[in-house]
């Protein structure tokens, strides 16, 4: 099912407004008020095009995938790999071979950790990043315990005493990338900080040691243009919620000959070819690591999420939605910045350096948590706590913070009521 | 006031808000007045496990009575535990036990906070009942340990303890202590060792009656084994010298 966008003109309002009336959600109400909604590095809001999307399917194409000889499972498979090859040409991954379905980015890292690690040994290390969610931290943590491998991590320069903006510091790779090291677990983009990471620098000085990086990409898949075979990683994950489409639902990239080498994750279902009590054979890529009934709509719902997503970047919107996020992120950091007040993490250090709509700061003698509670009484929709980035965090000194991450169909005039509302909320605290 | 009093007036000034920022800074005016914890007892026993924001709560008991004093890092978790300490402050460890507040859900509160909040609101009403429990726990311990102390001496013995101390108790113009004075009339002390004295003065216009009847209380309150004491005041019938004993009157050369 192919949905297609009619080009759009008209003055860059215009097309901000008739984006933001494609996401109804953007229409609510919260206490009154309209809804702000700027927790968009939790998850995003969805389209109606995947809204209804999910309708159809349950409705029209609901049968289980990849085992019956009926229309009706025809259907929901051929929709269910029509979003894998959605997925693979968004990613531009050289075959829908490299594309696994999982639950979400959460589970693609652990399928890798858990799978990959079983073969190291005593003393091997893995390295991580400081910049890093607990997602990219525990799973590592875990299957090395199993092994009695090390977990090493690459640090930003608050831990180096190099500086506090929260930049990753790639220069102490050099020291970190020694023979030991058996995987290189990357961030793409912070969700903290929403700062860029050089990932492909960083990948091809693993690779000149021959050593695989699996790269996060929880927000760099809705903050980036994504070419895994460009940026060369050997594992790319992310969520479906993040980028419009339903929970639930993760994508596992992996270059094949690592993903052929891995033995399967989870057993049962339709990862198999043949089955005896004593031996099983696996089934050939990718369903050999998507044991058991997958979440089949939800993974089919990739398909218009992304179309959604190109839609956004691309022609007359995909320009004015780009001056506006521009306008949005130059407005916040000036804001933010200039206030004395106001500590916050993740400075762009340089002017071309890459920071995503994401603004994760304290104010000084206030409670993020209070101010998070004042804001959704005027409307406003934002992160408090450690947002699952707790050693980070603390890095900056801080116990907790408020983060208000920016979407594209949000506007510069949702950034100017958030900062009068923040002021208001913060004259109450004070 | 009982609990229900004071919710019921937590409930009325909440009624002249009619929008939640409203309501939202009074409960941060509250948070920002309320009397700064000490440092010492923001120890890690206090904290409230379950918060989202750190929450410290401390209690003490006085008279069988229970206080408590708080603090948190967010305002307005200060302000809502500030309502909740107004509610239960110096009421008894069974009052707080047996009550169930209403005013949380009356003026709205729970449903306007974020689930988190909510779940902390729990934490700090659990917190509080604990501690109601704990405390009764040690009150009625205490209670028990009085009681077997009291039932070590028995009914006679006690009489005869509090006429020991009545004899400790003297006449400011004559003396003679009260009791070779004559002027008790009588000593009943009852099964559950509270002690009834009837007595009477040497005349109804003698100035010094309230101090001689405090003594008396006194006295005969510090008798080993005595629980109360109950004192009766009568000048029927009067007084007179042959009330006396004969040590008495040996003592006031009487005889």
């Amino acid at each position: 099912m192919l949905i297609s966008y009619t080009a759009m003109s008209g003055t860059s309002n215009n097309i901000i407004a008739r984006t933001r009336k494609m996401v109804p959600a953007l229409g609510l109400t919260m206490n009154g008020q309209k809804l702000v909604y700027l927790d968009n590095a939790a998850t995003t809001q969805k389209p109606k095009q995947v809204l209804d999307f999910i309708q159809k399917a349950l409705t029209e194409n609901n049968a289980n995938v990849h085992r019956s000889m009926y229309e009706l499972s025809d259907r929901a498979t051929t929709a269910y790999e029509a979003a894998r090859k959605k997925v693979c040409e968004f990613i531009n991954a050289p075959s829908v071979e490299n594309i696994i379905f999982t639950s979400g980015t959460t589970a693609s890292i652990n399928l890798v950790a858990d799978t990959f690690c079983r073969s190291l040994s005593f003393g091997d290390e893995i390295l991580i990043e400081a910049d890093s969610h607990h997602s990219n931290i525990v799973p590592w943590q875990l299957a090395a315990q199993r092994v009695g491998a090390i977990v090493k991590v690459i640090p930003t320069d608050i831990f180096c005493g190099r500086g506090k903006s929260g930049k990753l510091v790639v220069e102490a790779l050099q020291e970190l990338l020694t023979n030991k090291v058996k995987i290189l677990a990357l961030t793409h983009i912070s969700n903290i900080t929403g700062l860029h990471n050089p990932v492909k620098e960083i990948i091809s000085a693993a690779h000149a040691k021959k050593i695989p990086v699996l790269v996060d990409g929880a927000q760099g898949i809705v903050h980036s243009e994504v070419d895994v075979q460009a940026m060369d990683c050997d594992f790319y994950a992310f969520s479906a919620h993040k980028i419009y489409g339903a929970t639930g639902v993760g994508v596992l990239y992996g270059k094949k000959e690592l993903l052929e080498q891995l033995p399967p994750y989870m057993g049962g279902g339709d990862m198999v070819e043949t089955v005896s009590y004593e031996k099983t054979t696996y089934a050939p890529l990718p369903l050999k690591f998507e044991a058991g009934t997958p979440n089949f709509i939800g993974a089919a719902s990739l398909t218009p999420a992304l179309e959604f997503a190109e839609y956004l970047s691309s022609g007359s919107v995909g320009e004015a939605l780009k001056a506006e996020e521009q306008k949005i992120t130059q407005y916040m950091l000036d804001i933010l910045l200039k206030d004395n007040d106001v500590e916050l993490y993740g400075t762009p250090d340089a002017q071309n350096m890459g920071k995503s709509p994401i603004f994760t700061f304290n104010i000084k003698g206030i409670n993020a948590g209070d101010l998070a509670q004042l804001l959704d009484k005027m409307g406003i929709a934002v992160r408090s706590g450690m947002m699952c980035a707790e050693p980070l965090l603390n890095s900056f000194g801080a116990t907790s913070a408020l983060r208000a991450s920016f979407a594209p169909y949000n506007t510069m005039e949702e950034a100017e009521y958030f900062v009068s509302c923040l002021n208001r909320a913060r004259k109450m605290l004070v | 006031m009982t609990i229900r009093e004071i919710e019921q007036q937590i409930i009325e000034e909440f009624l002249v808000f009619d929008n939640w920022m409203d309501k939202y800074q009074y409960i941060i005016d509250l948070g920002k007045s309320m009397p700064v914890i000490q440092e010492s007892a923001k120890t890690e026993e206090n904290l409230i496990k379950g918060c989202q924001s750190r929450v410290w709560l401390d209690c003490r008991e006085e008279d069988g009575r229970l206080y408590f004093s708080a603090d948190s890092d967010a305002i307005i978790t200060k302000g809502i535990i500030s309502l909740l300490i107004r509610v239960y402050d110096g009421h008894t460890p069974q009052e707080i036990i047996e009550s169930e507040i209403e005013f949380i859900d009356t003026i709205g509160l729970r449903s306007n906070l974020s689930p988190t909040r909510a779940n902390g609101l729990v934490s700090m009403l659990k917190q509080i009942k604990l501690y109601a429990v704990a405390y009764n726990e040690k009150i009625e311990a205490e209670k028990s340990k009085e009681d077997m102390e009291e039932e070590k001496y028995s009914i006679e013995q006690v009489q005869k303890n509090v006429i020991t101390a009545l004899k400790q108790v003297f006449d400011p113009e004559i003396p003679v202590n009260v009791y070779d004075l004559g002027l008790i009339y009588e000593v009943n002390v009852q099964e559950n060792r509270n002690v009834y004295i009837k007595m009477t003065m040497t005349s109804p216009t003698c100035p010094m009656a309230e101090d001689v009847v405090s003594d008396v209380n006194n006295a005969v309150s510090d008798a080993p084994g005595v629980k109360g004491v109950q004192i009766e005041l009568t000048f029927e019938p009067e007084w007179d010298e042959s009330r006396m004993s004969e040590e008495a009157r040996l003592e006031l050369g009487l005889m």
